[in-house]
Parts: C-alpha cells; sequence; structure tokens
C-alpha cells in the first residue's frame, strides 16, 4: 500500500513538473564570488601538472557531468597562470593535480546550516538548495613531498512559483550557466587557496 | 513540505520525451583517488591481458544488462569484461603504470553484473576474478566484489539514468577495491 501511495505521489509530481517547469529558476549563492586569476599568487616557476578530473553525484562517481564539464575545468586550471602546462597524461617530473567535485542535496536546514560560511539558510518550501565540495590535491614533482589538499563549498538553489532563494543569491539564466557558473566561482576559489599556500608550487 | 522533486526540473525535457533509451557504456577518464593510489603504492609497471567472462557463466551475462525497466545499457566494446580490461586500463595510464610489454600481467574473469532501477531502492553488483601473472608464474589470483544500492525514482526519466550511472561507477570501484587489495599490491611491489 505504500508503494502504490508513493507511486502515486510521483505521478502527481510529474504531472506538476511538466506544467510547471517554465516558472523555475535558479540561482548561485552570493557569498562566494569568483575570484580572478590576477588575484592568484603566481609561482616564479610554474610547475607542468598533470590533471585528473571527477564529477561525483553523493560520493560516485559522474561520468556523463565528468565529460560534460572536462574541457572547461582543464580550460580554467590551464589559463589560472598556476601551471605551466596542464595535461591529461603523465607529465616529466611527476606533479599530479586531482580535483574532484561532489554534488551533495542539503535536504534540510540542518544539512544547510554551515556548508558555505555566511550562508543563512531559511528557504521557501518550494525552494531546494545543492551543496558542492571541492577538493584539489596538488602532489608536487618531488619524490616523498606531502600533497597540497584544498576544499571549498558552494551552492546553487532551485525554486518554483513563489519560492524566493536566500538573500544575495544571484539569479541564473538557466541551469547550464548555473552549474557553470557556480564551476567557476567554486575552482576559482579553491585554485586561490593553493596558490597562497607557502608550499606551493 | 518534501521538495526534493524540484530537483528533476533540470531533467524536465527528458521527461517529455520518455520512451525506451538505447546507451552504449566505454570506460570513462581516469578516477582522482585510484591514481593517487597507484601512484603511492609504489608499483611496477604491468599490463592487461585477457579479460573474459568466468568458465560456467551464462554468455549473455557478459554482453547484456536486464534490470532497467525494459531500456538497454550495452557495452561500447561488446562485452562487459572488455569494459572492465578498458577501465583497468585508464586508470594504470593515468598513473604511469601501464606498459604493454611489462612481464607483470593482469587479468580478469567477470563473476557476476547485474543491475536492478526498481522503484524504492536501486542495487548493482559487479564482481571479477583477477590474476597476476609475474614472467608467467600466477602471483596473485582473488575474485572481489563491489554492491551498491541507491534510493530509485519512480519516474523511469529519474531512475534509468541513475541505475546507468550508478552501474557504470561499479567498474572504477571495482578496480579501486582491486589497487586497495594488500595482496595485489605486494604481487605488484616493485
Amino acid at each position: 500500500m505504500v508503494r502504490v501511495v508513493r507511486a502515486l505521489r510521483w505521478l502527481v509530481l510529474a504531472v506538476a513538473l511538466t506544467s510547471l517547469g517554465g516558472c523555475a529558476a535558479f540561482y548561485v549563492d552570493g557569498h562566494a564570488p569568483e575570484v580572478p586569476a590576477a588575484q592568484y599568487k603566481k609561482p616564479a616557476s610554474p610547475p607542468e601538472v598533470q590533471l585528473v578530473w571527477e564529477f561525483q553525484t553523493k560520493g560516485v562517481s559522474n561520468a556523463r557531468a565528468t565529460e560534460w564539464l572536462k574541457t572547461r575545468v582543464q580550460e580554467q586550471f590551464s589559463s589560472s597562470g598556476l601551471f605551466s602546462k596542464v595535461s591529461d597524461a603523465p607529465v616529466p617530473g611527476g606533479a599530479l593535480l586531482t580535483a574532484t567535485v561532489n554534488n551533495i542535496p542539503l535536504d534540510n536546514d540542518a544539512a544547510a546550516k554551515g556548508f558555505v560560511a555566511g550562508l543563512t539558510f531559511g528557504l521557501a518550501g518550494t525552494t531546494v538548495g545543492d551543496g558542492y565540495e571541492c577538493t584539489i590535491r596538488y602532489s608536487p614533482a618531488q619524490t616523498g613531498a606531502s600533497p597540497l589538499v584544498k576544499n571549498g563549498k558552494h551552492v546553487l538553489y532551485t525554486s518554483i512559483g513563489t519560492g524566493g532563494p536566500p538573500a544575495g543569491a544571484q539569479k541564473m539564466a538557466g541551469i547550464e550557466e548555473a552549474v557553470t557558473t557556480m564551476m567557476r566561482q567554486l575552482l576559482s576559489r579553491t585554485l586561490n587557496d593553493l596558490s597562497q599556500d607557502p608550499a606551493f608550487p | 513540505m518534501n521538495t526534493s522533486w524540484i530537483r528533476l526540473l533540470p531533467l524536465l525535457p527528458a521527461l517529455l520525451i520518455v520512451g525506451c533509451a538505447n546507451v552504449q557504456l566505454g570506460a570513462t577518464g581516469a578516477t582522482p583517488a585510484t591514481v593517487e593510489r597507484l601512484r603511492s603504492a609504489q608499483l611496477a609497471p604491468a599490463q592487461a591481458g585477457e579479460f573474459r567472462l568466468a568458465p560456467g557463466k551464462d554468455a549473455a551475462m557478459d554482453t547484456t544488462l536486464p534490470g532497467l525497466r525494459g531500456n538497454t545499457l550495452s557495452p561500447a566494446k561488446g562485452s562487459w569484461s572488455q569494459l572492465l580490461k578498458d577501465t583497468l586500463v585508464v586508470e594504470l595510464t593515468a598513473a604511469g603504470l601501464y606498459d604493454p610489454a611489462s612481464s607483470l600481467v593482469i587479468a580478469g574473469q567477470l563473476v557476476d553484473s547485474r543491475v536492478d532501477a526498481a522503484i524504492g531502492t536501486g542495487a548493482g553488483r559487479l564482481a571479477a576474478r583477477f590474476t597476476v601473472a609475474k614472467q608467467g608464474r600466477v602471483v596473485y589470483d582473488k575474485e572481489l566484489a563491489v554492491d551498491a544500492r541507491w534510493e530509485s525514482s519512480f519516474m523511469g526519466a529519474v531512475a534509468i539514468p541513475e541505475a546507468m550511472n550508478q552501474y557504470g561507477a561499479l567498474y572504477k570501484a571495482l578496480v579501486a577495491k582491486l589497487v586497495d587489495d594488500p595482496d595485489f599490491r605486494r604481487a605488484m611491489a616493485r
């Protein structure tokens, strides 16, 4: 009986989605703006690195999203000024850069509070938040050197009807702009943290 | 109010063209965590030998995948055992540990491959028997398996892509499990 009720509920929601989809709005959280590459602390001798990139959904590798975002991620790392060359394959010296972004649904206030510094999660009933955790690990060429690990977080909001986003959130034209903007801001902040580390490169 | 359904909005175009999907699955890029573990494990370069279906198993298990509500997910190169081999090669190559001329040869036999995109909870399983031969002598022989369970939607437009992704991720997870196995590391040590 429970399954039947759940199935009916999904059916109703599917109909609602089909008829209300045009009212959806996408927002990027306003507490984590992009750090321009010009503000990064540029190394005197930028290293050549191998980049291994992965997008995850709730900790599980998401092959399609990884592939869809791959070119943008590579371009952002390549144009950062922090590396002389960014390659898919192992590089001379063996410097390795890994980047992972994990999408975590923020289903309730408890999960959302504290996810991003300064975030005041007070969403209306028809708005949801999606958290994104970024981890960048830089393993320098020197054998035995400890990797540098930097983390960043960001949030996307999706609202429908009269649901409103938190104060300061930036409205995006659509889901693609929302995802790519969030990714660019998130990676820029994490890359900036890496560049400011005295141990880098 | 349960608002999880709002997350489905980006999938609206898919909802409007729901039908039977026929998708091919091939090896994807390397995995950050696996490449890091391979690099730090001080392993010798190896090549990938023969990967095939384990003896006694239904031949269809290596080429088809039931459990996707009538949708089809097929291996891009003809067999799931080949996809397992390709996944291993991608990880080894990214870690600088793939050498087609190496005397260390990793081989595999597909033991189990399944997915179930059931309403409520989805499930998937992948298992293989791996061997490592060093100059022709078997120095590692072990069966490994990985399982996954996830929340599976009533709507096929949501549940099927999720199940396909979860199944594809099992290949990376199984290779990661192999890399983490202390016996495998001993067999592959420099």
